[in-house]
């Protein structure tokens, strides 16, 4: 699967529905953040938990979230938190 | 999904403990514990995924009460108990 | 600050074990290892080379080596920086105990502090750092890290400046985090193996600063 997200890219995570194994912390769901590096193509946790013979591979990014849009206005000032996140966890937003 | 091993930024913890010259592990069952894991994956018994997995299913209450590697050595006879690997547990 | 629980199990000893004391726990690996050597999944022996073999490799000193190097070579550290797994290769650590990863070096600097975390479980670079400390595995370390890392990190005796970036990294993938301290000043003329001696396991996690 080819990645759909590039560098700089403004992003959500939404994660996946389904109520199994996955690597999105809950902290981070919905937020936005910015694709801030490309990690090349791995199979998703998600499936590989369920024992898939052929978990799907996808692109994997790091994405960055400032602390404020994450924690809300009483955050630490100057604080951003980073995640490895799939492919199909992401949204494009603007 | 959000279970109980989900703890990013989940209000109401305190002091970190730290203890100083801390041993690698505190005993050698452990260790034994982590190499067994280990092993068990390089044999392709379970990933590590699948491994994780069982650590976030256990019970909320077994998850939050036990040790950390208590937590590992639960989850390995649980998958063990589900892929079948042994026919009868100890 | 008060707690609702505490959630800080992370002995094996304490009498709040779910399973008793360590002894019975012994018991329980010992007759799960043996079932699996009954089984032909391990062979005897396997689970004892796999721990030796872990404990002789798999050191601090590892990690060590290689921020004196990127200390001392700025084209190393340039490739570093690039690509964590190349350079790597070029101290020719022995990583054949463990299982190889994506390694993502971060430097810290006058601008920006970074500080590695799992929250979603205990993720880190044991090949490099060793066995990863209780602390490190803590509910309350994996809950308060990505929430407000300049408070842990003042708990730790760590003073980061305001002006200074906090990045922390939630190592949610197969990504593992090596954080390159800070030189420490007045240490130009030494060799790097009195360089690697400053470098702690808690400053390769971001959680302390070099000595």
């Amino acid at each position: 699967m080819s990645a759909r997200f590039v560098v700089g890219d403004r992003v959500t995570a939404p994660g996946l529905d389904g109520s199994g194994h996955t690597r999105l912390p809950g902290y981070l769901r919905d937020r936005r953040g910015i694709v801030i590096a490309l990690r090349g193509s791995v199979p998703l946790a998600d499936d590989r938990a369920e024992g898939a013979a052929s978990p799907r591979i996808e692109a994997l990014y790091t994405v960055a979230f400032e602390g404020r849009d994450v924690w809300g206005d009483a955050c630490e000032p100057g604080v951003s938190v980073h995640a490895d996140l799939w492919d199909s966890y992401l949204e494009k937003t603007t | 999904m959000s279970g109980v091993h989900d703890v990013g930024g989940k209000p109401g913890y305190g002091v970190i403990e730290r203890e100083a010259n801390e041993p690698p592990f505190h005993h050698e069952w452990e260790l034994r514990v982590f190499a067994l894991n280990r092993t068990l994956l390089a044999a392709g018994v379970y990933n590590l995924d699948e491994f994780r997995r069982a650590v976030e299913r256990l019970p909320e209450e077994v998850y939050e009460r036990a040790s950390y590697y208590e937590r590992w050595l639960l989850a390995i006879e649980e998958l063990l108990r589900k892929k079948s690997a042994l026919k009868a547990l100890p | 600050m008060t707690k609702p629980h505490d959630h800080e199990h992370d002995h094996g000893d304490h009498d709040h074990s779910l399973h008793g004391a360590s002894a019975s726990m012994s018991g329980r690996v010992d007759a799960l290892v043996t079932a699996f050597e009954r089984e032909g999944v391990l062979h005897e022996g396997d689970v004892d080379r796999a721990a030796q073999a872990f404990m002789r490799g798999a050191r601090p000193e590892n990690g060590a080596r290689v921020v004196a190097r990127a200390w001392s070579d700025a084209g190393f550290r340039a490739r570093l920086l690039e690509d964590a797994n190349a350079a790597l290769d070029e101290l020719a650590i022995d990583m054949s105990h463990w299982v190889r990863v994506k390694l993502v070096a971060l430097a810290n600097t006058r601008d920006v502090h970074n500080l590695v975390v799992c929250t979603l479980c205990s993720c880190y670079p044991v090949g490099l750092l060793g066995p990863s400390p209780a602390w490190y595995k803590s509910d309350a370390y994996r809950a308060r890290a990505v929430r407000e890392p300049r408070r842990v990190l003042a708990e730790f005796g760590v003073r980061i400046p305001e002006e200074t970036a906090i990045r922390v990294w939630d190592s949610t993938a197969e990504l593992r985090y090596l954080v390159i301290p800070m030189r420490p000043d007045g240490t130009d003329e030494e060799s790097e193996d009195e360089l690697a001696r400053r470098v702690t396991r808690d400053a390769m996690i971001g959680a302390a600063l070099a000595r």
